[in-house]
């Protein structure tokens, strides 16, 4: 059997499983096809089409319309603050940034208690 | 509307379109003239257009391939769709439904056992009368794939069909 009989074979097979077919009218599909075209799919078509644009220009606008930022606005990350920094809020943290007075006459360097009996 | 030529144009192709139609559908006919028709309405609201590319029957033979595609899509989500679980399952393959009586059945069935690239290229070059390249532009895929399916198709259909099939 040369590959031309097994080609022949094959158009026949084919031409045979398309046979019995009952292609429908070409006026019923057509006609169909346009009553599948209600005029409102357009109108609809049209209104989504505005609502979308008309949402792309809300957006826009209040793009532009915004106020500018503040002006001392900085980076996040310049004014970044430890989430365990309030440990650090004391309540004598102003004591401990200030040096507390000291009394002079109470300063063991300048005035040295007097040396007790059997010290060095 | 189409223009008048346009719609003469694809009359003249109705029998053809609507035989690959029903190669696309697995002998389907109720399914093959639904796709016809979404193919007419996309033509129709301008969704699918001719961009003179290739031959028009090329064009629309792709038309109908594609859309045939979609609808075996959306039925396969349909079939899978939650409200549908439980219920009437999936619809029964034409081809499961038909007796293998006559020769064109068995045939049918045979070509039904096919990957579908290899039934579709088979069916184009065979019954349609393209070339193979020309299937391959109505399949969307490359002259090397289409004729390896070719290839691959007429050896496998030839080991399908019986003697009695192929005469």
């Amino acid at each position: 059997m040369t590959p031309g009989d097994d080609e022949a074979r094959i158009r026949a097979a084919l031409a045979e499983a398309h046979r019995d077919e009952r292609t429908p009218s070409f006026d019923s599909v057509w006609s169909a096809a346009e009553r599948g075209r209600p005029g409102h799919r357009s109108t609809r078509r049209w209104i989504a089409l505005s609502a979308g644009l008309a949402a792309a220009a809300a957006v826009g606008l209040w793009l532009v319309a915004r106020p500018p930022p503040a002006s001392g606005w900085h980076p996040t990350g310049t004014r970044w603050v430890g989430p365990t920094d309030f440990l650090l809020q004391t309540p004598d943290l102003v004591t401990l940034r200030t040096l507390p007075p000291l009394d002079p006459a109470a300063d063991p360097l300048v005035n040295p208690p007097p040396a007790r009996r059997g010290l060095p | 509307m189409a223009p008048p030529d346009l719609e003469q144009q694809i009359a003249a192709l109705h029998p053809a379109s609507f035989a690959w139609a029903l190669a696309c559908t697995r002998w389907n006919a109720a399914e093959a003239e639904e796709v016809l028709q979404s193919v007419y309405l996309s033509i129709l609201e301008g969704r699918s257009r001719f961009d003179g590319r290739s031959t028009f029957k090329t064009w629309l033979f792709s038309v109908v391939r594609n859309m045939a595609a979609r609808a075996r899509r959306r039925r396969w989500l349909m079939a899978r769709a939650p409200w549908r679980l439980g219920g009437a399952g999936p619809d029964p393959d034409p081809l499961d439904s038909l007796a293998s009586r006559q020769t064109g059945e068995r045939i049918r069935g045979a070509l039904g056992q096919l990957p579908a690239r290899q039934r579709e290229v088979l069916d184009l070059v065979f019954f349609h009368e393209m070339t193979v390249e020309e299937a391959a532009a109505v399949m969307g895929v490359g002259l090397g794939t289409a004729r390896t399916h070719y290839h691959r198709g007429k050896l496998r259909l030839t080991e399908l069909l019986g003697p009695e099939d192929l005469r």
